[in-house]
């Protein structure tokens, strides 16, 4: 699985990185990172949740 | 448990489904949603889907995989809990092993009967309907000044149109407390928009149609108004074992269950807290994101899956303001602010309750989740130390 942020629409709200630590981060502007854009299979559960968790829609993943 | 239903499309349900399958359910999952859309996020929809900013389907959500039974536009009539089956407005019957009831809330109306020119907005033909009833440049009142009817407000603002809200309260005091009310009403004045109290509660005038809002000493009159005076969450297809039928939340334990094989989450349950503590309901996004892995944990391992984390994290968007806040809401104590002023629109600011802080929020100021979690709960100096 593939995950991507929309940086312009991300607003920071870290959703993503309480959900799934390993995967996201927030950057030192507030803005959140993909730390793993190639999501091995074992984790693609909480990536996809933590996709979901996102309340401006910015995270797309792809199969 | 080999077929677990989920009753509900939207952010509690989606969230549910994912957590089974994360929890390792290999079973099947049926996620029944009643609107024809693909699930997605509500906090667009009175902010950018609504000035007409955003396209409305910019707020999709990653849709649910290949492995979970996704049927849109499936309201649901009534459970035969004996029967272990859910009746759709379609005329099957859907059975269970394990259910979860994510329906949700819909918004409460003032004119009984739907009124022409009364909007709600609660899902995304809702904001879609009323952005197109904004761009005619109609004179609107909004009734409800919380988060919603602000953001409403703010967002009727950008678009240049001349708007009135009215409210029981102060805005955002029974959200805010009032240091922060008095902020926020104060900005939203600035910005053009007309506020008045109404301690005795207002109503809609008009037969057909919606003319304006009348209070016990004025009337204000009105092309269109918005009510956004709160939710009544959807139980009634739950029959007896809905607690309060048409009325109140269903009352779960701390573990989102209240009836064998059933759990609940999101905007249509009330958590108990631990230890046999007070119902609490919290219809948040990060309430239902944590509810539905609470409650999708409890379905499959009962007293193993953890009790819910309360939902702490609220925020809102209006006027130029950009306010994140960590804590219960209203916040507990007295306002300091942290760094920053309020008069510059830029601050961090804390509440203080017997020493020790209840809460925290930023106002147009980054601070990671994790930081601003930290100034709602740990004691002041080294909060500080580590995140200014």
């Amino acid at each position: 699985m593939k995950v991507e942020i929309d940086r312009d629409r991300c607003e920071g709200h870290g959703m993503c990185e309480e959900a799934a630590p390993d995967i996201f981060r927030l950057d030192h502007e507030g803005v959140a990172q993909v730390l793993i854009p190639d999501v091995p299979t074992e984790m693609e559960a909480k990536a996809a949740a933590a996709a979901r968790a996102c309340p401006v829609a910015a995270i797309r993943t792809t199969a | 448990m080999r077929r677990i239903v989920i009753v509900g499309g939207s952010l509690a349900g989606l969230s549910a489904a994912s957590a089974l399958r994360a929890e390792g359910h290999d079973g099947s999952i049926v996620l029944l949603g009643d609107e024809r859309h693909a699930p997605y996020a509500r906090p667009p929809l009175s902010k950018g889907v609504l000035t007409g900013k955003e396209e409305p389907t910019s707020a999709q959500l990653p849709p649910p995989g290949d492995d979970i039974d996704l049927r849109l536009g499936t309201s649901v009539v009534t459970l035969d809990f004996s029967r272990e089956a859910i009746l759709t407005r379609g005329g099957a019957w859907v059975p269970y092993d394990g259910l979860i009831v994510a329906t949700g809330a819909r918004a409460r109306s003032l004119g009984q009967g739907g009124l022409q020119g009364e909007y709600l907005l609660r899902d995304l033909d809702d904001s879609i309907a009323l952005q197109q009833a904004l761009a005619r440049g109609p004179k609107v009142v909004v009734v409800g000044a919380g988060f919603l009817g602000m953001e409403v407000a703010s967002s009727c603002r950008m678009l240049g149109l001349e708007v009135d809200v009215v409210d029981i309260d102060p805005p955002l005091l029974r959200l805010l407390g009032p240091d922060l009310s008095e902020f926020f009403a104060d900005v939203a004045r600035e910005d053009g928009v007309r506020i008045h109290a109404v301690p005795d509660g207002a109503s809609l005038l008009g037969d057909d149609k919606v003319t304006g809002v009348a209070a016990a000493e004025f009337r204000i009159d009105a092309d269109i108004v918005v009510t956004a005076v709160g939710d009544v969450p959807n139980t009634e297809w739950l029959g007896r074992l809905g607690s309060h039928p048409g009325f109140g939340p269903l009352l779960v334990d701390s573990r989102g269950r209240f009836a064998p094989g059933i759990v609940a989450a999101g905007d249509v349950a009330a958590f108990r807290e631990e230890n046999g503590g007070e119902f609490r309901r919290t219809p948040h996004w990060s309430s239902a994101v944590q509810q539905a892995r609470t409650a999708a944990a409890a379905l499959l391992r009962g007293d193993q899956a953890d009790p819910v984390r309360p939902g702490d994290y609220f925020w809102t968007e209006q006027f130029g303001l950009d306010l994140r806040m960590c804590g219960q809401l209203p916040p507990r104590g007295e306002m300091q602010i942290v760094d920053g002023s309020l008069q510059k629109r830029e601050a961090i600011v804390r509440w203080i309750q017997d020493g020790s802080p209840t809460a925290a929020a930023t106002i147009n100021r980054k601070l990671s989740l994790p930081a601003l979690r930290r100034f709602s709960s740990v004691p002041i100096d080294s909060a500080e130390r580590q995140a200014v």
